[in-house]
C-alpha cells in the first residue's frame, strides 16, 4: 500500500509533464534503437557475406562507440533539463513531508518506468527495423538481397547493458541534484533574477575577425594538400568564431540596435530586440552548438552522399580503363617497341578468346618521378627536400612525349628540345615561365593545357600531378639516370609503358580477362629470363569495384546514420529550448497584454523571435557550408572525385532536405511554444 | 462631469467542468466624476477584481453596461480594444508587472512605443513625470536593481505617461512596506489633485482613507459608500474601519 503511493506519484510525475517526457522517452527509445541497429549490422553474417560488407562493418563498429558516447552525453543533457523544470515539484513534495529518501524512491520508480518503456520499445523497433537497415546496406553495396529475419542476442544484450548503465548514471545524477538543494531553493529554482547581459565588444570583434579570416583562407586556398592541413585549423577557427559570435556578437548587435533610438522604439522592434538580448544570452551557447552540429551534419552527409553517388566516377578516375596495364622499367631499352608489340599481341589474343573487343585504347609512355618544386626547379633527391618539408610543394611528375600527347588528345602541337607544354592537376597553377628538372637544362614552358588522359595515379595521391610534354623523353631521362639506379634499381624515377582499354562484357568476364592477361605477361617475363628488367601491374575496374563500394557505401551509410542522429539531437535541443522559453515568456506576454499590446502584436513579436532563434543556426550553417565548399571540393578531389557540379548538387540538395526537415520541426515545436505562451487568457 | 458610468453590471462565470454557474457580480452601479479618486473595498471573493477587470475591458459583463466618456466598452470591436485600453486607461498592479528585460525607462516607454510615438516626444513626456515621482536618477536601472517602492513608482509613471482618462489601480500598496506605501499614497493624492481620475481596488484601510470616496462591495453589490466630505484622513480611516466591522459582523445597513 505504501509503495502504491510512490508508484502513483512517479506515474503522475510522468503523465503530468508529458510535454517534457514524451520527447525524452522518444529520445531514449531512439538511441536504444540506433545502438541496436548499428551493433546488429556490425556483426550480421548476412551482411558480412556481401562483397565489401566487411569493410563497412569495421566502420560500423566505430559507429557503435560514437553512438554510445553520444547517447550518454545527450541523455544527460535532456535529463538535466527535465530535472530543472521539475525541481519546483520536488520542493513542494519536500515541504509536504516527503523526505529526500522518499523522493529518491519516487525518482527510482520513475527512472525504472522510463527505462522499461524505452529499452523495450527501442529494442522492439530496433529489431524490427534492423532488417530494413540490412536490406538497405546490401542494396547500396549492390549485393544479393535475402529475406531471412534474425535477431542478434549479443547486440541486444550489449545495448541493454549500455542503457541500463546510462539510466543508472542519470538516476545518480538526479539524486545528487535533489540532495544538494533545500526545499525553499527547490521551490524557487525557476525564478532567479537575471542581470541584463552586457555587450562584450572584444569577444564580438574577435569572433568576427576569426570568422572572416577562416572564410578568407577557405576561399583563397587552392592547393589540395594545403587544404587538408588547413581544414582542421579552419574547423577549429569556425567553431570558436561561431561560439563567440552567438554568445557575445548577438548580444552586442542587440545593444547596438538599442542604441539606435529610431530603430529601437518601434512596436515591431522594441519588445523583440530587448527580449532577444536575454534570449541570446541564455541560448547563445546552445544555438552555436546547434549551428555547429548542423554544419557537421551537412558537410558529412553531402560529402558522403557525393562520394557514394560519384563512386563510379571515382572508380573511373582511379582506373581510367576497364583493364589497365602498367609496365615499369628502369632502362630506356624497353622503348624499343619489340616487347610492347609482343605484349599487345598477348592481350589481343586473350580478349578475342573471351569473345570481347578492346575499346578506347589508351597507350603511352612516360617517365615518372616525384619531386619538390623549388622556384622553377624540381628537386628529385629526397635528401634535398626532406629537410624542408612543405607538402604543398611536392609534385608527382610525368614526362610524356608530345607525339603521344597529340595522338591521345587529337592535338597538333610542336615542341623543340628546349621547350615543354605543361599541365598541372588539382587546379594548381604553375607560375614560372621555365622549368628545370634536376640537373637538366631548363625548359621553356610554351603553353599550359588543362587536360590529359588520366592514368589513375593522380586520384590516388594528395599531391598534384605535373605533366610535361616534351619532344623526346630520352633527352630528359639520360641526365637523370643516376636517380633511377639509386637503391639498386628501385629508383626514384621510372619509365612506364601504360596500356589500358575498355571492355563491354560483364564484370565476370572482365575479371577473367584480367587474370588471363596477368598470367600471360608473367609468362612472357619469365621467358625473357635475365633481361627482364621490368615489373608490371594490372588492375581492373570490375575486380576493385566491390572494395571501392565497401568503403564509399560504409561512409555513406555512416554519414546518413550519424547525420540523422545529430539532426534528431539538434531538434530535441531546440524543442526543449522552445518549451523552457515558453514557460519563461508566459508571464512576460501576460503583462504586455494587460498593458494594451494586441494579440496580433504579441503573435508577431513571438514569431519574429522564434524565427530568429530557430533559423539563425540554420542560416549560419548554410553560410559556413558555402564557405567550406571550396575546401570540401579540394579534399574530395584528393579522394578522386572531380565532379564539382555533382558536389554542388548534392550539397544543395542536402541543405534543402535539411531545411525542409527543419521547417517541419519548427512548425511542430513552435506550436507547443505558442500553446504555453498563449495559455494567458485567450478570451481577450 | 461624469467620466465613467457603471450601470447594473452583472457577471456570471461558468466553471469549466460541470457547468456550475458562479455569480461574481450581481448588480453594480455607480458613476465616477472627472477628477475623482475612488477606492473600492471589499473582502476576498466580493467581486472587486472582477469589477476592475470589467472596468479595464479585460473582461466583459454578462449584462449591464460600462461607459467611459459615454462610450460603451462592450461595443468596442475586439481588434480595437487593446488600442482603446492603451490610450484611455492606465494600470497600476500589486505585483508592479514591470518587464524584467527592460530598463525602468523602457518599461515606462512601452505603451508609447506601442502607439508609435517618436523617441523625442517620449523623452519630453517622461521628464516631468519622472521628476514628480522622484525616479529621474534610476531610469536606466533594471527592475531587479531597485526596491519595491521604486518599482511601483516606475509602474505609476508608465500608467501616467499616456495621459489616460482613468487610472485603475489594483492593490497598489499590497506588496510595499509601510514607508513606500505612505510615499505612494502621497503621490496618488498629488496626481489626483492635478486632475487625474483614479479608481483603486484595495484591502488596505489606510490606502482607502486617502481617497475621495470609498465604495464597499459585498456579494457582488455595492453595499455602501462613504464620501470624504471635509473629513481628515484619520477621520475617514475611522469611518472605513467602522463600516468594515459592520460588514464583517453582518450588521444591518446603516
Amino acid at each position: 500500500m505504501k509503495n502504491g503511493i510512490y508508484r502513483k506519484l512517479a506515474w503522475t510525475g510522468i503523465t503530468k509533464n508529458s510535454k517534457l517526457y514524451i520527447p525524452y522517452i522518444l529520445t531514449c527509445a531512439g538511441s536504444v534503437m540506433m545502438c541496436y541497429i548499428i551493433s546488429f549490422l556490425s556483426v550480421s553474417p548476412t551482411f558480412a557475406s556481401v562483397k565489401g560488407g566487411e569493410t563497412v562493418q569495421s566502420f560500423l563498429q566505430m559507429g557503435f562507440s560514437v553512438m554510445a558516447v553520444f547517447s550518454l552525453i545527450f541523455l544527460f543533457y535532456t535529463n538535466s533539463f527535465l530535472i530543472r523544470r521539475r525541481k519546483k515539484e520536488f520542493g513542494l513534495y519536500n515541504i509536504l513531508g516527503l523526505g529526500k529518501k522518499h523522493l529518491a524512491k519516487v525518482m527510482l520508480i520513475e527512472t525504472l518506468i522510463i527505462a522499461g518503456i524505452t529499452v523495450s520499445g527501442g529494442l522492439f523497433f530496433g529489431i524490427l527495423l534492423s532488417k530494413f537497415a540490412e536490406l538497405f546496406m546490401v542494396e547500396i553495396l549492390n549485393g544479393n538481397i535475402t529475406y531471412t529475419f534474425s535477431v542478434d542476442i549479443s547486440s541486444a544484450v550489449k545495448t541493454l547493458v549500455l542503457f541500463l548503465v546510462i539510466f543508472l548514471l542519470l538516476f545518480l545524477n538526479t539524486m545528487r541534484q535533489i540532495h544538494l538543494t533545500n526545499p525553499i531553493q527547490l521551490l524557487n529554482s525557476e525564478h532567479t533574477g537575471e542581470k541584463p547581459p552586457k555587450a562584450n565588444w572584444i569577444a564580438a570583434i574577435l569572433g568576427t575577425v576569426i570568422l572572416a579570416a577562416a572564410y578568407y583562407m577557405a576561399v583563397t586556398i587552392d592547393n589540395p594538400v594545403a587544404a587538408i592541413s588547413f581544414f582542421f585549423l579552419a574547423v577549429v577557427m569556425v567553431i570558436v568564431a561561431t561560439y563567440l559570435l552567438f554568445i557575445a556578437g548577438s548580444v552586442t548587435l542587440c545593444r547596438i540596435l538599442q542604441k539606435n533610438k529610431r530603430y529601437y522604439y518601434k512596436t515591431n522592434h522594441f519588445v523583440s530586440v530587448s527580449s532577444m538580448v536575454y534570449r541570446m544570452k541564455r541560448n547563445g551557447a546552445g544555438l552555436a552548438s546547434i549551428c555547429i552540429l548542423c554544419t557537421m551534419v551537412l558537410v558529412m552527409v553531402s560529402s558522403t552522399v557525393c562520394l557514394y553517388i560519384g563512386a563510379e566516377d571515382s572508380l573511373r578516375n582511379r582506373y581510367p580503363r576497364n583493364i589497365n596495364l602498367d609496365v615499369l622499367v628502369n632502362e630506356s631499352e624497353f622503348f624499343s617497341d619489340e616487347q610492347t608489340v609482343q605484349a599487345k599481341q598477348l592481350i589481343n589474343e586473350v580478349v578475342e578468346e573471351n569473345n570481347s573487343e578492346q575499346k578506347s585504347v589508351l597507350e603511352y609512355r612516360t617517365l615518372a618521378f616525384a619531386g619538390m618544386l623549388n622556384g622553377n626547379k624540381i628537386d628529385l633527391d629526397p635528401e634535398a627536400y626532406n629537410t624542408s618539408i612543405n607538402m604543398s610543394d611536392i609534385y608527382q611528375v610525368f614526362i610524356v612525349s608530345v607525339s603521344d600527347y597529340n595522338r591521345l588528345m587529337n592535338k597538333n602541337e610542336t615542341v623543340s628540345s628546349q621547350e615543354a607544354i605543361l599541365y598541372v592537376t588539382k587546379d594548381v597553377e604553375y607560375i614560372n615561365s621555365t622549368i628545370q628538372i634536376g640537373e637538366c637544362d631548363a625548359l621553356k614552358v610554351i603553353k599550359q593545357v588543362d587536360d590529359f588522359a588520366d592514368n589513375g595515379v593522380d586520384s590516388m595521391q594528395i599531391f598534384p600531378t605535373m605533366y610535361l610534354f616534351v619532344s623526346d623523353i630520352d633527352t630528359i631521362f639520360q641526365p637523370l639516370k643516376p636517380y633511377a639506379e639509386k637503391n639498386g634499381g628501385e629508383g626514384l624515377l621510372s619509365l612506364h609503358w601504360y596500356y589500358g582499354f575498355d571492355l563491354s562484357c560483364n564484370d565476370e568476364t572482365q575479371i577473367n580477362i584480367q587474370d588471363q592477361i596477368s598470367e600471360k605477361i608473367d609468362l612472357m617475363k619469365q621467358n625473357m629470363g635475365e633481361n627482364s628488367l621490368f615489373h608490371f601491374s594490372i588492375e581492373g575496374v570490375a575486380k576493385e569495384r566491390a572494395d571501392f563500394y565497401g568503403i564509399y557505401a560504409g561512409l555513406f551509410f555512416l554519414g546518413i546514420f550519424l547525420g540523422s542522429v545529430f539532426i534528431f539531437a539538434a531538434v530535441l535541443i531546440i524543442y526543449y529550448k522552445q518549451v523552457s522559453e515558453g514557460y519563461e515568456d508566459e508571464s512576460r506576454f501576460e503583462i504586455m497584454q494587460k498593458l494594451g499590446m494586441t494579440k496580433k502584436e504579441i503573435k508577431k513579436s513571438i514569431n519574429s523571435q522564434i524565427l530568429t532563434v530557430f533559423f539563425l543556426p540554420l542560416l549560419t550553417a548554410g553560410v559556413h557550408l558555402a564557405f567550406a565548399f571550396p575546401l570540401i571540393s579540394k579534399i574530395l578531389l584528393i579522394l578522386g572525385l572531380k565532379n564539382t557540379p555533382l558536389l554542388i548538387l548534392t550539397t544543395a540538395a542536402c541543405y534543402m532536405v535539411f531545411a525542409v526537415l527543419y521547417m517541419i520541426i519548427y512548425r511542430l515545436t513552435s506550436k507547443s511554444y505558442l500553446t504555453i505562451v498563449s495559455s494567458m487568457k485567450s478570451d481577450i | 462631469m461624469s467620466i465613467l458610468q457603471v450601470d447594473a453590471v452583472k457577471k456570471i462565470y461558468t466553471t469549466r467542468f460541470g457547468g456550475n454557474q458562479v455569480q461574481a457580480l450581481s448588480n453594480i452601479s455607480f458613476e465616477a466624476e472627472e477628477g475623482e479618486y475612488i477606492a473600492i473595498m471589499g473582502e476576498s471573493g466580493s467581486g472587486k477584481t472582477t469589477l476592475l477587470n470589467i472596468l479595464a475591458a479585460l473582461d466583459k459583463p454578462t449584462s449591464g453596461s460600462v461607459r467611459l466618456d459615454g462610450k460603451e466598452l462592450s461595443k468596442i470591436k475586439e481588434s480595437e480594444i487593446a488600442v482603446f485600453r492603451r490610450d484611455n486607461l492606465g494600470f497600476v498592479f500589486q505585483e508592479f508587472n514591470l518587464l524584467d528585460t527592460f530598463s525602468l525607462e523602457d518599461n515606462i516607454y512601452l505603451p508609447l512605443v506601442l502607439s508609435g510615438k517618436t523617441p523625442a516626444e517620449m523623452k519630453k513626456r517622461l521628464q516631468p513625470i519622472a521628476e514628480q515621482l522622484g525616479i529621474s536618477d534610476i531610469l536606466k536601472k533594471y527592475p531587479y536593481e531597485v526596491s519595491g517602492g521604486q518599482k511601483q513608482r516606475a509602474a505609476v509613471a508608465r500608467a501616467l505617461i499616456t495621459k489616460p482618462r482613468l487610472i485603475l489601480a489594483d492593490e497598489p500598496t499590497g506588496a510595499l512596506d509601510s514607508k513606500s506605501t505612505d510615499e505612494l499614497l502621497r503621490l496618488f493624492s498629488e496626481i489626483n489633485r492635478n486632475g487625474q481620475t483614479i479608481i483603486m481596488v484595495t484591502h488596505s484601510v489606510k490606502a482607502a482613507s486617502h481617497a475621495g470616496r470609498v465604495l464597499f462591495i459585498k456579494d457582488g453589490e455595492v453595499y455602501h459608500q462613504i464620501y470624504r466630505g471635509s473629513c481628515t484622513e484619520n477621520e475617514l480611516y475611522q469611518k472605513i474601519s467602522d463600516t468594515l466591522t459592520i460588514l464583517a459582523t453582518g450588521g444591518e445597513q446603516i
